[in-house]
């Protein structure tokens, strides 16, 4: 019995904007009857003016012509002062896994199975859908694997984007309107933006200058997660980076390093993934990507990334192909995501299926 | 004669260099816009800020100095060609106004769209310099592209072979951590 509070709060947020409305509306009826209505009718005139629009629309173009790259350049700006060691210091691969490899007793866990979420991440805990999707597979998975989730993929210290250096300030309240505005239109750009944060994140992962630092950072802050999850080096684990979307990417990034630093033999699946394959070795076990025939996101992949075309055959991808590495499994009538999409009911149970079967294959192979 | 000629130009461009204010200090600008596009090269060689202040100074002027033999090669090639007399002193400057798109070099730091904002940026400093040439001396495209391009291939090895050598010794620095 009685209203909750969000809902009180709620229409006192609807109250205020239909105040505000009717005090915009008075204003420029006032405006309009001091002018008069003639010369108003001038004056838009002008200002939608072919001209004018033209001027407008190009100082609009140049604005993000400008804006895009700047927010590309304050995006990697922290990598950096990450990687000089004006952050909380970075740690040294070789002392990382050092306390587990005196450690012992305990489970032996043949395989870890290091989940890296899509753009939409935005904290370490995932989605509904995307949590469902990890307890399925959590429960299929034999009982010497191990599923390692909640990693920010999307940040290189062990924060997530709420705590990170320098913007958490932006990020919290980003996150803030997406979840509480009363505008619709405010929640979709808070959301579009931090998608966008993220895409820049990938498109640093590719990038061929400052990839490979942050692709190492982000191998230290996985084997990091590893040793809290009794990573051994000395037990023979495998490692299994499963990626969706742009995670595909960090998991292509991260696999030869993570391969350095933790001396096993990693394998890569992704679904539904969006990466260049330019970072992948030979030295990768087996790359498996599992597509679905509706994903429009993995086809644009090709065309961002053209060294995945066979135009380019000399570049690292098409190696690895021409190796024999690469293996595609294919379901028909997913989507990227929605109602048709890896998370969703309709498809989620095939995914899982398919990502065991790989994990089946590849252990009889040896 | 040529020999003659020649020796006037240089002796021209050394007098009056100095005095073309407006080409020097946006040939300078330019050259500090493209040393900052590269700064994250010199965090990646884990440098101090004080030694990357350094560099990235000492890198403005090396890469203002390479776009001035640039533009003295262009002049040197027109003055050979169009036997007219080359006035140093306005072609800087004209030519300092014709790198201006360079001024926006500084976004090629951004990841993923770095080559399409520098083929932009390099393809509109060629236009602009071609542009230049063929209205100040009378002279058609066809002429006027194999007269200012060896000046600009210059240019583009001389910034990529400066550029490459300090992205390749982060790379270095990187593979390191792993040997440690």
């Amino acid at each position: 019995m009685g209203t909750s509070a969000p809902h009180i709060q709620s229409q006192v947020h609807r109250h205020r904007a239909n105040w505000r409305g009717l005090v915009v509306v008075l204003v420029l009826a006032v405006v309009i009857a001091l002018v008069g209505v003639s010369r108003m009718e001038a004056l838009l005139r002008d200002l939608v003016s072919l001209s004018i629009l033209r001027q407008v629309g190009i100082g609009i173009g140049l604005f993000f012509l400008i804006l895009i790259p700047l927010t590309g350049i304050y995006s990697v700006v922290s990598q950096y002062a990450f990687w000089e060691g004006w952050l909380e210091g970075i740690p040294q691969p070789a002392e990382l896994l050092q306390a587990n490899a005196r450690h012992e007793g305990g489970q032996q866990v043949r395989r870890f199975v290091i989940y890296l979420d899509g753009i939409h991440q935005q904290e370490k805990d995932h989605p509904p859908r995307v949590s469902a999707f990890l307890e399925e597979l959590k429960q299929r998975l034999d009982d010497d694997h191990r599923l390692v989730r909640d990693l920010e993929t999307y940040t290189f210290l062990p924060v997530a984007l709420a705590d990170d250096s320098g913007s958490a300030w932006f990020w919290r309240r980003l996150f803030h309107w997406q979840e509480h505005h009363p505008n619709g239109f405010v929640q979709l750009l808070a959301a579009v933006l931090v998608q966008a944060n993220n895409v820049i994140k990938v498109g640093a992962s590719s990038e061929r200058r400052d990839g490979p630092i942050r692709n190492y950072e982000l191998a230290l802050k996985i084997t990091l997660r590893l040793a809290e999850e009794g990573f051994d080096p000395s037990q023979g684990s495998e490692l299994v980076l499963l990626g969706y979307s742009g995670g595909g990417e960090m998991a292509m990034g991260v696999a030869d390093y993570l391969r350095s630093i933790c001396k096993v033999p990693v394998q890569i699946i992704t679904f539904c993934g969006a990466f260049s394959g330019d970072q992948l070795r030979e030295r990768t076990k087996q790359v498996t990507l599992v597509v679905g025939t509706r994903d429009p996101v993995a086809a644009f992949g090709r065309i961002a990334y053209p060294g995945r075309l066979p135009l380019l055959p000399f570049s690292k991808w098409n190696k690895v192909c021409r190796q024999g590495l690469v293996q595609r499994e294919v379901i028909a009538g997913m989507n990227h995501n929605g109602n048709r999409g890896p998370f969703s009911e309709r498809y989620r149970g095939e995914v899982v299926g398919r990502v065991l079967d790989v994990l089946r294959q590849t252990e009889r192979a040896g | 004669m040529l020999e003659q000629r020649l020796e006037q130009l240089v002796e021209n461009t050394v007098v009056s260099l100095p005095e073309a204010h407006t080409g020097l200090v946006l040939v300078v600008l330019v050259g500090f816009s493209f040393s900052l596009s590269h700064v994250f090269s010199l965090l990646a060689n884990r440098l101090k800020p004080r030694q990357i202040l350094f560099h990235v100074l000492l890198d403005s002027l090396v890469l203002a100095a390479a776009l001035l033999i640039a533009s003295f090669i262009n002049m040197v090639l027109i003055a050979l060609h169009t036997q007219l007399l080359v006035e140093p002193k306005p072609l800087f400057n004209a030519i300092g106004a014709a790198l201006a798109p360079g001024l926006f070099h500084v976004l090629v730091a951004a990841p993923y769209v770095s080559d399409l904002i520098a083929i932009a940026i390099w393809v509109l400093i060629h236009l602009n310099v071609i542009t230049l040439v063929h209205l100040r001396f009378g002279l058609p495209y066809a002429e006027v592209v194999p007269l200012v391009t060896p000046g600009y291939v210059v240019a583009l090895v001389l910034i990529a072979l400066l550029f490459r050598s300090s992205w390749r010794r982060s790379y270095d620095r990187l593979a390191s951590e792993f040997r440690a």
